[in-house]
């Protein structure tokens, strides 16, 4: 069957008249040649006259078809064929293997169903194999060998990760655009409610793409899984760490779960929780025995549901003694680190002991041995130290500058590098200032609700160049100024810690501050606590460029994956500025600052919830990607769709024939013509 | 310089006088001769001065050292008066490359005048004919007539048809001094009738010319298919084919140009066949040839 997809275009059928008045009513005026004289000539008539018509004929022939053949080309004439016939759709096999895929033998049967698909298809028609887990992963390129594509579906592992069908919608798009034959697409998914994105719009499929869906979870299973859980990721003392877990039940009768604490493989703690019909329940073990170091803990409820997989998870402790912190003050200035000091002590897991020392004898202090560096109100330090200090900086170590009156007097404040333009004397007017605005984002600031009611008497104005302000006083003025210098961090407190530059060190909110900047500038927020799969770990620096290169000169990370292997390449590790956390298990890291960490990585807990799409949905899925019936079972009911076969290719391919023939013969016939004139 | 005997070359050369001036100083250089060769007045011989002799001519220094009176005696001059009679019908037009035929007359006609009045100082005329006479410049030697033969070439446009008849009763009229006297035509008319129009020319003593001039493209011609041809005089066509023209059409020629050239020495005039893709020289030689006394 054949179509015009513009028969508008069939108008320029018209053109052929062209031909037709050039060859057959312009066809006498033929110009004579002039002579001197026709003394010595003679008439004569030739018989080739004959063969010289016929050719004049095959040329008007051949640019009629010219003109013909164009009209035609752009009207798109197009054969309608079934695709049963035609074998260039192109079978495309996705297989889920989100976490949830692990309940059962999902992943299993999936994997059957797949070989299955496979094995019906005609051995001329191409395939592909993917795997649908947090993103589409491409196990094939389009192929036709069938034992390359039982490979490729054999060798899907299980995976971590938290499924999205709104990623193959996306990967459909852009594949759609690559690939121009009709694709129709096998999904084997477990077809989990959770893994629908926030906007359907997203899961839907192009119109070239029928999508054929192959469920495999019949019925919802019960299941109770660890949701979520609180731990320290570093301590000292173990008496005071405590650890939180919610116990979630998903489509569960009411029950009572056994909650196990584990560490570094063994039973610590065993609690009994009663978990309410589909709900929650929270187990609190008081204490956290971990010995020194690194320490892999665990939250395990007892397996009796049909997903064992998501009844454990995990965290890393990290059991030191307090780290000590180095608070440089000068020698008149007792003020500050008695506050600073108290404040670190008062945290609640006051994991750093304070050492503070006077300026004058903080020459050869080597900054290294120390969390993080305090330079409180010091008029000027020795070269040495600051020296140390910016190396100290450079190489992932931090320092909190408190800029005190001292800093008036200078114009440059050390290792920060920006001027002080300015000081503002709120006391000398009578009055005093109060913090404007904060921002919540930064880790210092998590917990700023009392800043509001601290006075503030005095503040150095700093320009803020390319530092974030964290915190602005009310007139604008900033007061606590975040760098970061090579790997590591600079944060500037405009005014002072003793009292009586502001009187922050009397409220409650200097005790949250001092331990949420502590633990940002010792690092420890960064490498402590449990994370989800998926999710990234900053290696290096990314905002300094040319500091991250110095680094990524000087050290390397080492990545340890849950699997004892590494993750990364020799080059990734010279280079690479994070790292995705792609299975569940404990990630070793020694980080390019040096540091390291024992990184403790869940399965995401909406893969637990094992609620499934339903069937409207599921019909209108599949029914979206372009097919009638509601197909999701079996592949028949596409199989006899048409589709359109552009015949545009072929006719260019006559045009240029005849196109060269008219050529050839134009100029023969031509040539002739000119000996005329 | 022979490069610019050769007429493609002149025909990029605009204006006359240069493309005469181009041609014979060419021509002469090619001779090995001084360009002011010939024309200055020669001393002959010493001659005993007699009573009414002319006392201009006598060699007063001579008679300063010697006390005697003698004449200088000059070779005498040997004037010979040239007329080009040019040939201007429309057929004079046909050309198969960049110069027609017209355009080879002119240049021939233009390097003779040059070579005449300003080389040899003879006196030079024009007379420019078709079905009649179209322009006629009397021969002369005055300042200024080298220009005015110029002028008179650069006018005659080809036009009408010839006919030698006609305008041959004023030639008789114009030539009455004995001279040279140089036709230039293509000649399309039976050699018998152009013998007998231009013999009478000779009747007054002058050596006459013909410069029968005609393109590579009429002696042969090519066609590689039917033709209509149209005749540039009478405007006749005539539907003609390859095999007549490679066969019939070059005997016919042939034979023309045979009988020309028998016909014309047999009548004592000179005849030269100038093809309009060959230089420039032969015209010029045959002129310093026939000129008596020249070179």
């Amino acid at each position: 069957m054949m179509g015009f997809l513009a028969p508008w275009f069939l108008a320029g059928l018209a053109a052929v008249g062209l031909p037709v008045y050039i060859h057959l009513l312009k066809r006498q005026t033929t110009t004579p040649r002039p002579v001197s004289s026709l003394m010595f000539f003679e008439r004569g008539t030739q018989s080739s006259t004959r063969h010289r018509r016929l050719r004049y004929l095959v040329l008007f022939a051949l640019r009629a078809l010219l003109m013909l053949l164009l009209a035609l080309v752009f009207a798109n004439p197009f054969l309608r064929r079934s695709s049963a016939a035609a074998n260039d759709r192109l079978l495309l096999v996705a297989i889920d293997n989100s976490f949830s895929m692990r309940a059962g033998t999902r992943l299993a049967d999936a994997k059957r169903d797949a070989l299955e698909v496979l094995a019906k298809r005609k051995p001329s028609q191409p395939a592909q194999v993917m795997a649908l887990g947090g993103e589409l992963q491409v196990l094939t390129q389009p192929i036709k060998d069938a034992s390359a594509l039982k490979a490729a579906v054999e060798s899907i592992q299980p995976g971590d990760s938290h499924g999205n069908f709104g990623e193959l919608g996306r990967g459909m798009r852009a594949m759609v655009e690559t690939v121009h034959t009709p694709i129709e697409l096998h999904l084997l998914s477990d077809m989990q409610a959770s893994n629908m994105p926030a906007n359907f719009a997203d899961m839907v499929m192009p119109g070239d793409v029928s999508l054929v869906l192959h469920p495999l979870a019949k019925s919802v299973v019960p299941n109770w899984t660890v949701e979520s859980m609180d731990a320290p990721g570093q301590l000292v003392d173990t008496k005071k760490a405590r650890v939180l877990a919610v116990i979630a039940g998903h489509q569960t009768p009411a029950a009572t779960r056994t909650v196990s604490l584990v560490i570094n493989g063994a039973v610590a703690a065993t609690k009994k929780v009663e978990v309410p019909a589909d709900g929650r329940a929270t187990v609190t073990f008081e204490s956290l025995d971990v010995p020194y170091g690194e320490s892999r803990c665990e939250i395990k409820i007892d397996p009796a549901d049909g997903f064992p997989a998501d009844d454990a998870s995990s965290f890393a402790v990290k059991r030191a003694d307090p780290e000590r912190v180095l608070f440089v003050h000068q020698a008149g200035d007792s003020r500050s680190p008695i506050y600073f000091g108290s404040a670190l002590a008062a945290a609640a897991q006051a994991s750093f002991v304070l050492q503070p020392i006077i300026v004058g004898q903080a020459a050869d202090v080597d900054p290294t041995k120390y969390a993080f560096v305090v330079l409180s109100d010091v008029a000027s330090i020795p070269s040495l130290l600051e020296n140390n200090l910016l190396r100290y900086v450079q190489n992932g170590g931090s320092v909190l500058i408190a800029a005190g009156t001292s800093e008036s007097h200078r114009q440059r404040i050390p290792l920060f590098g920006e001027n002080v333009s300015d000081a503002h004397f709120y006391s000398g007017a009578g009055g005093f200032s109060t913090v404007g605005q904060t921002d919540p984002s930064h880790p210092a600031m998590k917990d700023a609700a009392g800043w509001a009611d601290a006075k503030f008497y005095y503040a150095s104005v700093v320009d803020p160049g390319h530092s974030r302000v964290v915190a602005r006083l009310a007139d604008g003025t900033p007061l606590l100024l975040d760098k970061q210098l090579g790997q590591g961090n600079l944060l500037l407190f405009t005014s002072g810690f003793d009292n009586v530059t502001n009187d922050l060190p009397l409220h409650p909110a200097f005790v949250p501050f001092v331990d949420q900047s502590a633990r940002y500038l010792s690092s420890m927020e960064q490498l402590s606590g449990a994370r989800v799969v998926d999710s990234f770990v900053p290696l290096r620096s990314v905002t300094n460029e040319a500091s991250s290169k110095t680094a990524s000169q000087g050290a390397t990370v080492e990545v340890i994956g849950p699997d004892g292997r590494r993750p990364l390449s020799l080059q990734e590790e010279a280079t690479a500025q994070s790292l995705k956390l792609t299975h569940a298990g404990f990630y070793q890291i020694r980080f390019a600052n040096g540091r390291e960490a024992l990184v403790a990585v869940n399965p995401d807990r909406r893969e637990s919830g094992l609620e499934l799409i339903s069937e409207d949905v599921l019909r209108l899925w599949s029914g979206s990607a372009g097919t009638d019936a509601a197909a999701t079972q079996g592949a028949g009911a596409t199989e006899e769709r048409k589709s359109a076969y552009s015949l545009w290719w072929w006719i260019m391919l006559v045009i240029l024939i005849a196109a060269v023939a008219e050529s050839v013969v134009a100029s023969r016939h031509l040539g002739t013509q000119r000996e005329e004139v | 310089m022979q490069r610019f005997l050769d007429p493609t070359v002149l025909a990029g050369i605009s204006g006359l006088d240069l493309i005469a001036k181009t041609v014979v100083d060419g021509f002469v250089a090619g001779l090995h001769r001084s360009p002011d060769f010939g024309f200055s007045q020669e001393f002959a011989e010493y001659r005993a001065y007699a009573p009414g002799d002319d006392l201009r001519h006598v060699d007063w220094n001579l008679f300063a050292r010697t006390e005697r009176c003698y004449l200088k005696r000059y070779r005498g001059e040997t004037n010979s008066q040239l007329t080009i009679l040019l040939d201007a019908s429309n057929s004079m037009s046909y050309r198969s490359h960049a110069v027609s035929k017209m355009d080879y007359a002119r240049y021939t006609a233009a390097s003779l005048f040059y070579l005449a009045i300003h080389n040899q100082r003879d006196p030079a005329g024009l007379i420019v004919f078709d079905d009649e006479v179209r322009n006629y410049i009397r021969p002369s030697t005055r300042q200024g007539q080298l220009h005015r033969l110029l002028a008179g070439l650069e006018q005659a446009e080809p036009r009408a048809r010839t006919n030698f008849a006609k305008p041959l009763a004023h030639f008789q009229e114009f030539l009455r001094r004995r001279g040279m006297v140089v036709v230039i035509s293509d000649f399309y008319e039976s050699p018998e009738t152009i013998v007998k129009t231009i013999e009478p020319l000779r009747f007054h003593g002058s050596e006459v010319v013909l410069f029968h001039v005609l393109d590579r493209k009429e002696i042969r011609p090519e066609l590689r298919g039917p033709a209509i041809l149209v005749d540039l005089e009478t405007e006749q066509r005539l539907e003609v084919i390859p095999d007549y023209v490679r066969g019939e059409y070059r005997r016919k020629m042939d034979s023309h140009l045979q009988q020309m050239s028998e016909r014309t020495r047999a009548a004592g005039l000179d005849y030269h066949l100038l093809v309009t893709d060959r230089p420039l020289d032969t015209a010029l030689s045959e002129y310093l040839f026939l000129r008596p006394g020249g070179r």
